[in-house]
């Protein structure tokens, strides 16, 4: 169950052994998306392609068998990269190239963005701004991050510019907290389908593990819903760390869900923190997608939301403006925690995550202007999501494809499960493949640790001309692909049996 | 944010009862543990709060704070242990009552600061840290660590110099920050080419930096290093400074527990890099003041004091991995000849040593009369594949909050390794653009920027060196960076670290903010650094402060003196 062995660095070949190298295609930008944990799982056939012989002997090697580990990583990553790099689409100079549905980015709203960030309020160039500041942020930012949130979080009371840290992304938040929260080879639960690209985060510099709790698709029992994640579920996955004598520290939730696109209510929020607190878990609330949730009727809430935090000193929350504001070059990240202990903590790393006092400054003006992101950004960004998730979601309805989405994030999760007749990853990898030879990316569900083959998330937001010939291919690769007679393969039974290692 | 807490505090009495007493020990050893935490704490809240002190005491309570500090260390990391084992032991939940009263209390306790008795003891900013239980040992190491090495640098952080708002305020000639030619780079950086908003740059970028960043960065290094071939921009990683480019490089060059060979002294940042997420260790490579026949120069790096040490590293079975060299060197200051750089780099060949040459200085030389050679301007390097140059613009360009830090190497496993961190080191899009603007116009650079600088830190080390020279203070540098090394050895009775950093407190007792020896791991007492690269204004108002607390301090050496005299 876990996507690295517990074992220590020093033994790379035991887990890196059934890999597959030339798999590692599909990884994009923040959609390295675990491919990582995938790739551990597979099987290996030989070894071509970038630096992955030197990684299993150390004899040639210029790296420290870590470092070896952490190459793998990169290198796993970057083929696919390249793929797409080498061949992306535009519309005049290279009309065949591939379109990219694949990466979870808002591209939506560049226009707006590019105006807003262009205005002269924000282009401040002072002597402060260049020095070394406080590591934990400039104070003039954490102040209007805790405004921010106070008000897009609803929280009861205002939050505190002492409980905020700031550092460059969400990726560089994870790796703080794992450091500072667990031993090396410790875990954290996440329930799966999750946003893969964490296992590297908490790995690289942590050494910090992901124990998986995984959902099903099929509503059994209680559940009310596809994928629903339960506190019986939690239980059983923490129970089975435990017996496989895996220390568990935490527990991170997205919310909303990536790549579900799901929300959890209040109450179930609540549930899992109590559970959390039970077991004294810390839990880290991921809430980078919260402000695009653009189905209304939804009701999404955010933990900082909640009158009453179960266990205020173990609930650390972060959000970006990666997803939000569309800017995940932009490179920032933000931890709200009333634990001064895990906020120091984390803030004794940030001078090795800082981010530049211009894009401080820039983002300060940016949360502060209430009025443009309430009356112009907010309203034509959730516009545009929403017409965009219309569009892919009728294609999708048309060619009699079922799919999951509830109206928050950029993605739409999609069932193609009729389309592999055994119902294997294997098969699943091979479709992928003939989406990206017809020149279209897709993320497919073993990126984000889906126990069930067939399972895809396909990334609606970008503009309508790219859209549509990305989903025009999509159709061609579907309707050159035979249909599976009636019943589909039980899709448990396949899984390779080192699966669950 | 109390609204948040519903912890209640459970009575002690209470707890015992649950607690089955046959089942183990760790619940009765945290206990005591517990107990003990709580009597020491009270103990040395006691020690400290006693008002009125003389400067000679409050010295002492500088001592006390620190092994505080350490004792805290200390029996936070058994409370953890015994905690886990507890937990575990029992499966239930044990409450404890330093977790249960703390999410309520602290902010109130935080905020009057009178230090009346309560139940729960006062917790200082720095001791916040160490009372955790929420943290792994890791964490707690990370915390205390920088804790201890940035206390007084945060209380300059909250106590800045101004010279209308906050004349008593800290000045800071500890932190190497050159502040010298903000004008001119306020100016650059508001030019009209620096603001460009893109798709591209909002976008997720090449985690190794921007390809028109690392094609710009192999080009200024090309012609500033004088490389003599062209350098390739595949050989870049662009991350967000310095040390987090050795952070990364310690990480895939090392394994935990392995060390780095480093002159001393050396820049105490470092030390932090390698600690702090990688866990590598340094070993220091002594170099004396002292010129003797072997050491010709004071603080003089030889191939033979390189092989010494890692000999000695190896007798105790540690793991050298590599070399790190700094040129121009910090503190010291000093430029290695291509000679000696090529013997160091032959050294380290000899034994499969990676170099990590960190060249952050390079432009920073305003000596005209030397030359600065990179060894990125070699014809040939002994072992290209384990050399890995690192440089930034926080000195050369004085934009230490910019965060750049690149780094070349001709090692391709190197380069995919440290990209893996591109992550975790990002920079902004919008930051490397202006970046990229900045490298590009060498004109400016080569006709503006450069000789203003180099003017400006020739003129403010001759003023501080004059200073110097009157106080006949010895001192080493006179070419590069923006330090001094100084020697106060004379005014330290005896000649012992500790009397180095009662010096150093007499100093911040003075407002004024240096670093010591020890920080850089000399391994002589009495060896301070002085960073001028400051406002003439400031930096006579500091020199002001300065010899203040030498005369001070020269004062207090004779009564002393006189009073051993009279005893005898």
């Amino acid at each position: 169950m876990f996507t690295l062995p517990q074992k220590d660095f020093s033994a790379p070949t035991t887990c890196l052994g059934p890999t597959c190298m030339q798999d590692l295609g599909s990884s994009h930008g923040d959609d390295l998306e675990g491919e990582c944990s995938r790739k551990l799982d597979q099987k290996l056939p030989e070894l071509p392609g970038v630096g992955d012989p030197a990684m299993l002997s150390s004899d040639t090697s210029y790296l420290s068998s870590r470092g070896r580990m952490i190459k793998w990583f990169w290198d796993s990553a970057e083929e696919g990269y390249r793929t797409y790099h080498m061949d992306e689409y535009d519309e005049n100079k290279n009309p065949s190239g591939i379109i990219n549905l694949g990466v979870s980015e808002n591209k939506l709203c560049f226009d707006l963005l590019s105006w807003r960030l262009s205005q002269s309020d924000i282009q401040r160039v002072e002597p402060s701004l260049l020095q070394y500041a406080d590591w934990r942020g400039h104070l003039f930012l954490r102040e209007e991050v805790a405004k921010f949130l106070s008000f897009y979080c609803k929280s009861p009371a205002p939050l505190r510019p002492e409980n905020v840290v700031v550092l460059n992304g969400g990726a560089s938040l994870f790796s703080a907290l794992a450091t500072v929260l667990c031993e090396a080879g410790e875990a954290f639960l996440i329930p799966t389908p999750y946003y893969g690209a964490i296992t590297q985060h908490v790995c690289l510099y942590g050494n910090v593990r992901l124990a998986y709790v995984y959902l099903d698709s099929e509503v059994t029992g209680l559940d009310t819903r596809p994928f629903q994640l339960t506190v019986e579920k939690l239980e059983t996955a923490l129970r089975e760390a435990h017996s496989e004598g895996v220390k568990v520290k935490g527990l991170i939730l997205i919310n909303p869900q990536n790549p579900l696109g799901d929300i959890y209510s209040p109450e179930e929020l609540q549930e899992y923190l109590v559970f959390a607190k039970r077991h004294k878990l810390h839990v880290i609330v991921d809430e980078v997608y919260m402000l695009s949730v653009f189905e209304e009727s939804v009701g999404y809430r955010s933990v900082l939301s909640l009158e009453r935090l179960p266990d205020p000193q173990r609930t650390h929350v972060m959000w970006a403006t990666s997803k939000d504001f569309g800017m995940s070059g932009l490179r920032f990240g933000t931890l709200y925690t009333e634990n001064q202990d895990v906020a120091t903590a984390v803030a004794s790393l940030c001078r090795y995550h800082g981010l530049s006092g211009l894009v401080q400054y820039q983002m300060a003006q940016l949360l502060r202007d209430r009025d443009w992101i309430n009356q112009v950004y907010l309203p034509e960004n959730h516009a545009r999501l929403k017409a965009a998730h219309t569009y892919v979601s009728e294609e999708l309805r048309a060619l009699g494809i079922p799919f999951l989405s509830r109206g928050a994030g950029f993605f739409i999760w999609v069932d193609l499960r009729k389309y592999l007749p055994k119902g294997t990853f294997e098969e699943e990898m091979l479709l992928w493949r003939r989406f990206l030879d017809n020149k279209v990316l897709l993320s497919f569900g073993k990126a984000f640790e889906c126990k069930e083959p067939g399972w895809f998330r396909f990334v609606f937001s970008d503009q309508a001309h790219r859209l549509c010939l990305g989903m025009q291919r999509v159709r061609q690769v579907l309707a050159g692909k035979s249909q599976v007679a009636e019943d589909p393969p039980p899709s448990q039974s396949q899984e390779p049996s080192d699966q669950r290692r | 944010m109390s609204h948040w807490s519903d912890t209640l505090p459970v009575p002690s009495g209470q707890r015992r009862d649950q607690v089955p007493r046959d089942h183990s020990i760790y619940p009765q050893l945290l206990e005591i543990t517990l107990h003990l935490r709580q009597a020491m704490r009270e103990h040395f809240v006691q020690l400290m709060s006693r008002q009125g002190l003389s400067l000679e005491e409050r010295r002492h309570t500088q001592a006390i704070c620190e092994k505080e500090a350490l004792l805290s260390c200390l029996i936070c990391r058994m409370i953890n242990l015994l905690q886990s084992e507890a937990a575990s032991d029992l499966e239930l939940q044990v409450p404890l009552p330093s977790e249960d009263s703390r999410g309520d209390v602290k902010y109130g306790q935080r905020d009057q600061l009178s230090g009346q008795p309560d139940p729960v003891p006062q917790l200082s900013d720095c001791e916040a840290a160490f009372v955790s239980r929420d943290l792994s040992n890791r964490g707690i190491d990370i915390s205390v660590f920088y804790q201890s090495s940035f206390q007084d640098y945060n209380a300059y952080q909250k106590d800045k110099y101004h010279k209308d708002k906050n004349t008593l305020g800290f000045i800071n000639l500890g932190t190497s920050e050159n502040k010298l030619c903000m004008d001119l780079m306020t100016e650059r950086l508001q030019e009209r080419d620096m603001n460009c908003i893109e798709d591209a740059l909002l976008q997720y970028p090449d985690w190794r930096g921007q390809p028109f960043l690392r094609e710009e960065v192999a080009r200024f290094l090309t012609y500033y290093c004088r490389a003599p071939t062209r350098l390739d921009p595949e050989n870049v990683v662009v991350l967000n400074g310095c040390c987090s480019v050795f952070s990364a490089l310690a990480m895939v060059l090392c394994d935990p527990g392995e060390a780095f060979l480093v002159p001393a002294p050396f820049y105490g940042g470092f030390a932090f890099s390698s600690r702090l997420y990688a866990k590598v260790e340094l070993i220091p490579v002594y170099l004396e003041s002292e010129v003797t026949v072997t050491n010709t120069q004071p603080f003089q790096l030889t191939v033979g004091k390189l092989e010494e040490a890692l000999l000695e590293a190896r007798l105790e079975g540690k793991k050298v991995r590599g070399l790190v060299l700094i040129n121009p060197q910090n503190p010291v200051g000093d430029i290695y000849s291509p000679d000696s750089l090529m013997k160091y780099l032959e050294f380290a060949k000899r034994y499969n040593l990676h170099v990590i040459i960190d060249e952050i200085y390079m432009l920073s030389v305003f000596d005209e009369s030397i030359t600065f050679h990179s060894v990125l301007s070699m014809k040939s390097l002994p072992d290209r594949n384990r050399t890995h140059v690192i440089w930034g613009t926080s000195k050369d360009f004085g934009i230490s909050g910019f965060r750049f830090g690149a780094l070349y190497t001709h090692n391709k496993e190197v380069v995919s390794a440290v990209s893996a961190f591109g992550y975790l080191h990002s920079i902004s899009g919008i930051v490397q653009h202006k970046l990229c603007q900045l490298l590009h116009n060498t004109e400016w650079i080569d006709k503006v920027y450069l000789p203003t600088n180099c003017y400006r830190l020739r003129e403010a080390h001759k003023y501080i060196t004059a200073k110097l020279k009157a106080l006949e203070i010895p001192f080493h540098n006179s070419s590069s960076g923006l330090y001094v090394w100084i020697n106060l050895k004379k005014y330290l009775d005896p000649c012992t670290f500790e009397e180095e950093r009662l010096l150093y407190c007499r100093f911040l007792d003075n407002k004024l903010l240096l670093s010591r020896g020890k920080a850089y791991m000399c391994k002589e007492p009495g060896w301070f650094c002085l960073i001028f690269a400051d406002e003439l204004p400031r930096l006579k108002l500091a020199m002001h402060r300065f010899c203040d607390v030498l005369q001070e301090q020269k004062e207090a050496l004779i009564v002393k003196q006189l009073e051993d005299a009279m005893r005898e």
